[in-house]
């Protein structure tokens, strides 16, 4: 029988590997990731935050987003665009195997506010 | 009177060349730009020459791990949306517009338009596709379409070079930068726009190569030194090649006043279908016959006017013959310009190519010299009558006729004139 029109087809190729992804990031970066599957320690996922910030940063940034204080707002201060803030949306629902809602991205506008958001996200996962 | 469309910038990121002077020395010694390729690590690929890109990287997908040439400085702002193609292109057109004497702020007022062709990027939107399969379509990268579809170039450039003028991008396979090319002086002409940038790029890798094996229509000598050899008998193919290049063109007026170097005037251009076949040239070349003469008639220059042509010729066997028979048709009765196909030397650069051809026109006409017909060793008797010069000639052309054909027979031709 013809599928019909709205039936998808199904995937030809398997889900992206997070190691893939984070291959692009900084060692440091990498190590992090890696701790945080091991420990499962959302704390130690920092270094990985603030690589993927720089990684897709519009403009180079004038110093480390690492020394930036936690208050300083992404678009406002950072100069990250929503283009900037849907990519690295992707990017953590890619490496994390998480989903992030448009309510959710608009509530996030600090480093801090990232920081604690990605900690929360990553924690209430399911376990496997 | 019209306003006349002149060319007064070249940029060229191609096989031959990364800059004007690399490329004018490639043309003058008919030195190529191939290299031995290895299509996706499987050498059973009887396809093995391909007109490789040099000083660029694109090792994965991302725009991060990308590289192009010291000179150049594309921010992530501007190269998270690009294809491959799209770095090529934002070079050729700095390199363009340094040569036309212009900056960035001169293109923002709304008389600048910009024009541009290319295939999209089928790496990028099998990548992004791809990604959507895998996870069945719950999320996909927000640069996806505009990085990839048929339209990224155009989209990027204007954004990024803040264009206020008319923006558009042509799709007409193989002819789409001459189409580029040809509404963009109708723009002038019209006097809609003072100036116009007209850009043609393709990715060099695989995934826009290779497909065209299916087609049997590249070629499968291993030797890069022979692989590219238009109107040869021995003929077999083209060679897949990328790049960009990228031309600045203005209304003669503007181009005077502000004492811009002028390479060569564009005094008309035709187009054709041939009404035959999606994808094999019309036997005789009907299509490409009646565009040249449409070209000449808008230009109102006869045959025997015309030096030099540069022809689309690829190295197929039926699209030359195709493009042979209507050299003959056109050129007749003591009409006898010289032709030769710079695709030996370059590749074919599919949408690309029309740009890249007419700016090695340009070149041409600025330094007083006529491209040869490189790798031409046993021309087919088809073209017997036609002046084929094996290599190039110190002869200034004062009037070129330039031609591109593309699929489903769509014929596009252009005549340029040494500046008064």
């Amino acid at each position: 029988m013809e599928p019909s029109a709205s039936t998808a087809p199904t995937s030809p190729v398997p889900p992206a590997d997070p190691e893939e992804r984070i291959r692009q990031l900084p060692p440091e970066a990498q190590a992090a990731y890696r701790r945080f599957r091991s420990t499962g320690d959302p704390v130690a996922l920092d270094p990985l935050i603030f690589a993927i910030l720089e990684y897709f940063a519009p403009r180079t940034p004038a110093r480390p987003i690492a020394e930036e204080p936690g208050a300083a707002l992404l678009i406002d201060n950072l100069g990250f665009d929503s283009l900037a803030i849907t990519e690295i949306v992707f990017f953590t629902e890619e490496v994390f195997d998480i989903r992030i809602s448009n309510e959710e991205i608009l509530r996030v506008r600090s480093l801090d506010d990232l920081r604690t958001f990605i900690r929360a996200k990553v924690a209430s996962r399911p376990a496997g | 009177m019209a306003p006349l469309p002149v060319i007064t910038g070249l940029g060229f990121i191609t096989s031959i060349g990364n800059d004007r002077a690399s490329v004018l020395r490639s043309l003058r010694e008919l030195r190529h730009g191939f290299e031995p390729f290895v299509f996706l690590g499987n050498p059973r690929i009887p396809v093995k020459v391909a007109g490789t890109i040099k000083g660029f990287s694109f090792p994965t997908i991302h725009s991060r791990d990308w590289r192009w040439p010291a000179g150049y400085t594309i921010e992530r702002e501007a190269a998270r949306s690009l294809a491959p193609h799209g770095v090529y292109a934002t070079c050729a057109l700095e390199q363009a517009l340094a040569d036309a004497g212009l900056v960035r702020a001169d293109l923002t007022d709304g008389a600048t338009g910009l024009f541009c062709a290319s295939a999209g990027s089928t790496l990028l939107l099998a990548s992004h596709i791809n990604q959507m399969y895998a996870v069945r379509g719950e999320r996909g990268d927000p640069m996806g379409i505009a990085s990839s579809i048929a339209g990224t170039l155009n989209f990027n450039l204007a954004a990024h070079f803040k264009i206020a003028g008319a923006v558009c991008g042509f799709v007409s396979a193989c002819a789409s930068s001459s189409h580029a090319l040809g509404y963009a002086m109708d723009e002038i002409r019209l006097g809609r726009q003072q100036r116009m940038l007209v850009v043609g790029a393709e990715d060099m890798n695989t995934e826009s190569v290779l497909p065209f094996a299916s087609l049997r229509a590249l070629s499968t000598n291993p030797d890069p030194a022979t692989a590219s050899r238009p109107f040869d008998q021995k003929r077999d193919g083209f060679v897949g090649t990328g790049g960009a290049v990228a031309l600045v063109v203005e209304a003669d007026t503007l181009a005077r006043r502000r004492g811009a170097r002028i390479y060569a005037e564009l005094i008309g251009w035709g187009q054709a279908g041939d009404g035959h076949s999606v994808a094999i040239s019309h036997p005789e070349g009907a299509g490409l016959r009646e565009a040249m003469r449409r070209a000449l008639a808008d230009a109102q220059v006869a045959p025997a006017e015309i030096d030099y042509v540069n022809a689309h010729a690829t190295s197929t066997p039926a699209g030359d013959r195709s493009e042979a028979l209507a050299l003959h048709a056109i050129f007749r009765e003591g009409a006898r310009p010289r032709v030769s196909s710079t695709k030996a030397l370059t590749g074919h650069g599919l949408s690309l190519a029309g740009a890249m051809e007419t700016a090695f026109c340009a070149l041409a006409i600025a330094e007083k010299f006529i491209p040869g017909a490189a790798h031409l060793s046993e021309p087919d008797p088809v073209c017997a009558g036609l002046d084929l010069p094996r290599t190039s000639l110190d002869q200034a052309p004062r009037m070129v006729l330039k031609n591109s054909s593309g699929f489903g027979g769509s014929n596009v031709c252009h005549v340029l004139r040494s500046p008064s």
